[in-house]
């Protein structure tokens, strides 16, 4: 193995490639803010380009340095505008947000960037050691522990469930779960609930949906509160020195980021789940293992509930390469454009490519590090001018915000119809935030929704019933812990109550 | 009473009822009669599970907004209880606006529609430098189409939709 990092350093390592790494990290920065166009479409629409480079490695780390450039410039609208353009990045949001109000929002990117970069380095460490092991783990997943992984998911919800709120919290996820059943499903043969309207037979948008759940409100409340965007305008000064984390906060993330590296890179390793799921889980874990404390922080602005998912997401990202380099199986929609990239270098991921192109493999993997490292160099000194976005005069900023938010919608698909369901259920989540109805659980249900239904139609369908819930033990183990997650909480308000009277 | 809470959980149990009928009465092939899962099995255990939650909420005791202790249980619920402190006709400004941008986007095109709602969203929020206003606006529309659609080639169309060019 020795051997083969160096082989890959020697490869990785020369001017060419680090400009070329460094190049990727920026452009991907730069287009991964425009909600919209998350890494999967930047990595895609950045492959003919760099196919012309000519050279496989060169070519793969200017492609690895696009990616996490994607990841981090997704985190950044989550956080600073509340417009996250993927659903990877939508648990970013609950806390990232809530910190920039508050004026935080350089310690809120520095603490994106710094989680971003530890979870991807361990996860690179984790890929480089385990990976044929892991692949081999990963496909004794079935549809059955899919489901229940799903099911594990949305328990994330409890952690949106303030004081009795706990029922408005289950509705909301309900009607994103019903709303996910919209249009045609991969299970199914016909499109459902479209109510004749041709432009819903494709489903919702994911964008659509999000950027009307969360960012059109904020503009509305920037727009009708002078006060709560100065809020954010006026605390220039309070951003630039509340840029570094200090000792305390350090110490207080670092376990975090040290359990969701490793949480999120095994979840990421499983096919078909990806950084979404990691992101959520690792959100309602953490939020599990604090104190009541900082249990109470979380969702108000907690730099925990930053740092899971944000670690979460870049450490599954990372481990969704494990089936890919070792199967030849796209675990997520990225590595499946990076598939067609792989096949268009004529190189065929899967058993065979340690063996045959060693430099390759190595250099990919050296290129991950190179892409998490140029990542940190380059944006952290970037923060401050990125934060300063918000200090932007409310005449501006508003109408920017919602014009961002509507163009994620609009562009790649030039349908205006698009933009009238966004405007909405901008509406409707204005209303839905007035009766205080928490918005994240509709999101996670419909993020979720789709997937779960899929897989717990193939269980079903495989076992003729449910007895795929007590004959297969790890299943069995994933729902009683999804259980353990919703009901743990509900326990503890009531015991919490109880004491009280 | 019926306040905007109750209100709403009572849109939702009529949203769930009437998806439950959509549901219930999905049209199945023939043969989707025999699977395990149909394609109206999930929809109509949500919909059962959304009426019963969405009734639950309607007859359950409120939260009261502010606790004896001073938290504040509904931080949203400001707006309603003193709407004179808040400029409304900017926000509801801002979302028709919104909707007449959606609407010119197929008529007078992405360049032109996204300076002019730039321009009138700057005015309606209360922007009058117009030196400055105007040139930002067209240069930042003009900046998205030119990266969307010359650098990455993701069309985007610049003209009204009858101007060929």
């Amino acid at each position: 193995m020795l051997d083969g990092m160096l082989l890959g350093l020697e490869t990785a390592f020369t001017f060419q490639n680090l400009f070329f790494a460094a190049l990727g990290c920026f452009i991907g920065t730069i287009i991964g803010m425009l909600p919209g166009l998350g890494p999967m479409s930047v990595v895609a629409i950045m492959i003919p380009v760099s196919l012309q480079i000519g050279d496989p490695s060169t070519t793969l780390i200017l492609l690895a340095g696009v990616y996490y450039g994607a990841i981090f410039g997704g985190s950044t609208s989550s956080i600073l505008i509340n417009a996250p353009g993927e659903a990877a990045v939508v648990a970013t949001a609950f806390d990232g947000y809530p910190m920039a109000r508050k004026g935080q929002a350089g310690k809120a990117l520095t603490i994106a960037a710094i989680s971003s970069f530890s979870g991807g380095t361990i996860g690179v460490v984790l890929l480089m050691f385990f990976a044929p092991a892991l692949a081999s783990f990963a496909i004794l997943f079935w549809s059955a522990e899919y489901f229940a992984l799903m099911l594990l998911g949305l328990s994330a919800v409890s952690a949106f469930a303030g004081k009795g709120k706990v029922l408005k919290a289950v509705m909301m996820t309900l009607l994103g779960l019903m709303l996910a059943t919209v249009g045609e499903s991969s299970l199914f043969h016909a499109p459902r609930f479209t109510l004749g309207i041709m432009d819903l037979q494709s489903g919702i948008n994911f964008v659509t949906l999000a950027m009307g759940l969360f960012a059109v409100p904020e503009a509305f409340f920037l727009a009708i509160d002078k006060i709560r965007s100065k809020k954010s305008s006026s605390k220039k000064s309070q951003e630039i020195s509340n840029l570094r984390i200090n000792l305390k906060e350090a110490k207080a993330i670092a376990p975090v980021i040290g359990r969701q590296s490793i949480q999120g890179f095994l979840i990421g390793v499983m096919p078909g789940t990806g950084a979404t799921i990691a992101s959520f889980l690792g959100y309602a874990v953490e939020r599990n293992l604090a104190s009541p404390e900082e249990r109470e922080e979380f969702g108000k602005g907690s730099i925990k509930g930053l740092a899971a998912p944000e670690t979460a997401n870049n450490a599954a990202s990372t481990g969704s390469f494990v089936p890919l380099l070792t199967l030849g199986i796209p675990g997520s929609g990225t590595t499946a454009v990076l598939l067609g990239a792989f096949i268009a270098l004529n190189l065929q991921p899967g058993p065979q490519l340690l063996q045959e192109r060693p430099e390759v493999f190595w250099s990919v993997i050296m290129s991950m590090y190179f892409g998490n490292i140029v990542l940190l160099v380059l944006n952290l000194p970037l923060v401050p001018y990125i934060a300063r976005l918000l200090a932007i005069p409310r005449g501006y900023l508003i109408p920017f915000v919602m014009f961002f938010a509507m163009a994620g919608a609009y562009i790649g698909q030039n349908n205006s119809t698009e933009l009238l369901l966004l405007l909405g259920f901008g509406v409707l989540a204005i209303i839905l935030r007035f009766a205080d109805y928490p918005l994240p659980p509709l999101l996670i249900g419909f993020v979720l929704g789709q997937m779960f239904e899929d897989n717990l139609g193939r269980a079903m369908r495989n076992a003729n019933g449910i007895e795929f819930i007590w004959e297969r033990p790890m299943t069995l183990t994933l729902i009683l812990t999804a259980a353990v997650f919703i009901l743990v909480p509900i326990l503890r308000d009531w015991l919490a109550n109880k004491r009280r009277k | 009473m019926l306040d905007l809470n109750r209100a709403v959980a009572l849109a939702l149990l009529g949203f769930s009822s009437g998806y439950g009928y959509l549901a219930y009465f999905y049209h199945l092939l023939p043969f989707e009669k025999f699977l395990s899962v149909r394609p109206n099995t999930m929809p109509i255990g949500l919909a059962i599970a959304g009426i019963i939650c969405s009734l639950v909420i309607l007859i359950q005791p409120q939260v009261p907004e502010v606790e004896g202790d001073g938290t504040v249980n509904r931080p949203d619920a400001e707006y309603l209880q003193n709407p004179q402190n808040y400029n409304w006709g900017q926000g509801i400004g801002l979302l028709l606006l919104a909707v007449v941008y959606t609407l010119s986007l197929r008529g007078a095109g992405f360049l032109f529609s996204t300076s002019a709602f730039l321009v009138l969203g700057g005015i309606l929020l209360g922007e009058r430098r117009y030196t400055f206003l105007i040139p930002i606006s067209i240069t930042a529309s003009v900046l998205v189409w030119y990266l969307v659609d010359q650098v990455l080639t993701v069309y985007l169309r610049p003209w009204p939709g009858w101007v060929y060019y």
